[in-house]
């Protein structure tokens, strides 16, 4: 156990942890666009930035992102000091520049006091911040379908070659957990597309409610050691009366 | 692992109190969540069966999940799902045969029975001791 102070106040941390981690469970808001639990941090929206000091560095002060910054002894944290906010306004005012129909964004830099860009707005653009939460979920889960494809301009998720990937089951984990919620998919009549590819959904077989599609389910039951047939039976308790 | 959950379906008369105390325990900011149990007409007259997770030794959901959001809690012995790892695939939700992984609409996250992290608000609830939290007499209890 090593002890790091977070706007003043002493708190316990494991040595290694992220200061993100700590700061998240000390209940303190710091904004975030590309972290989620389930994955490896990877520092791309820039939003989690702190100011972080040393006694012993004599007043110089560091801005890192404390998603990918192992707490160490010590450490003095500040999660809001005014140069982090001035850091977190000018990262959000680029992002209203590039994205500036995205409401997710556009409340966030609202948050922040940035109203309205002082850049010039791309107005044609997407709401994809190109922050890897789907690709990288799609890695965590052993699927490895869509990746980044492209750099500098033309950078943008994509499943290989633009064609329909033959390893994405349509989980959906990828659209669900988009921060701007940018990509698409569409269900109906128990029909899924998402990245150009059509799947069917598995249905139950008392009350045809449908839950995943039947890619996924024979996915799981074949890596994972699961009865096909658990996919095909209820679904929800609740709903049975 | 000290207490175990028991149901017994034949003392059931199907008043929903689980429900009620499953639902405001579970509550969040003040919204009631979805009920984790809930008792299913049991095809006779008078017969209900209070249906919710069974905590499964070789559980389907915990296999099904591919970020390893589900986890047993050596405590209790319950299945406990963080959510702030589940990424909403809804493999659990589908591999449950009991469909005792539910999807909460106004929240949009999976809730599953956790068993009050070890004491069941619903068995404190249940007027005709239907559900019960009940220490494990030591000659069931497995050895080693």
């Amino acid at each position: 156990m090593i002890h790091i102070t977070i706007n003043g106040k002493v708190v316990q941390a494991k040595d290694g942890e992220m200061l993100l981690t700590v700061i998240r469970r000390e209940q303190i808001d710091v904004p975030t666009l590309c972290h989620h639990e389930a994955v490896e941090p990877s520092g791309a929206c820039r939003l989690c930035m702190v100011e972080i000091t040393k006694p012993e560095w004599d007043g110089w002060c560091d801005y890192v992102t404390s998603c990918l910054y192992p707490a160490a002894d010590g450490l003095i944290v500040n999660t809001h000091a005014p140069k982090v906010n001035e850091l977190r306004s000018s990262i959000l005012d680029m992002y209203l520049a590039r994205h500036p129909k995205s409401p997710e964004i556009r409340q966030l830099a609202a948050e922040y006091g940035v109203l309205k860009t002082q850049f010039e707005e791309i107005v044609d653009g997407n709401n994809c911040i190109l922050c890897g939460i789907c690709t990288r979920i799609c890695d965590t889960m052993g699927f490895h379908a869509i990746s980044m494809v492209g750099r500098g301009h033309g950078k943008e998720v994509a499943p290989p070659l633009n064609m329909a990937p033959d390893a994405c089951v349509g989980c959906l984990s990828c659209a669900k957990n988009c921060p701007t919620n940018y990509i698409e998919y569409n269900v109906s009549n128990g029909n899924l597309s998402i990245w150009k590819k059509d799947f069917k959904m598995a249905a139950c077989k008392e009350c045809g409610k449908t839950t995943i599609t039947k890619e996924f389910a024979e996915y799981l039951s074949k890596n994972r050691d699961i009865n096909i047939d658990y996919f095909e039976n209820v679904t929800n308790v609740t709903e049975k009366n | 692992m000290n207490n175990r959950f028991i149901v017994k379906p034949e003392l059931c008369t199907g008043c929903r109190s689980c429900e009620l105390a499953c639902s405001f325990t579970h509550a969040v900011d003040g919204v009631r969540s979805l009920t984790r149990i809930t008792p299913i007409d049991g095809g006779f007259k008078d017969l209900w069966v209070p249906v919710t997770c069974l905590q499964c030794d070789d559980a389907a959901c915990i296999k099904s999940c591919l970020v390893n959001a589900l986890k047993r809690n050596p405590v209790t012995g319950a299945v406990e799902l963080n959510h702030e790892v589940c990424v909403n695939c809804m493999a659990c939700v589908a591999a449950c045969p009991f469909g005792c992984a539910v999807l909460d609409t106004q929240t949009n996250l999976i809730v599953k029975c956790d068993l009050c992290g070890g004491d069941p608000a619903c068995a404190h609830f249940c007027p005709t001791k239907a559900l019960e939290w009940k220490p494990i007499p030591k000659a069931v209890k497995k050895t080693g």
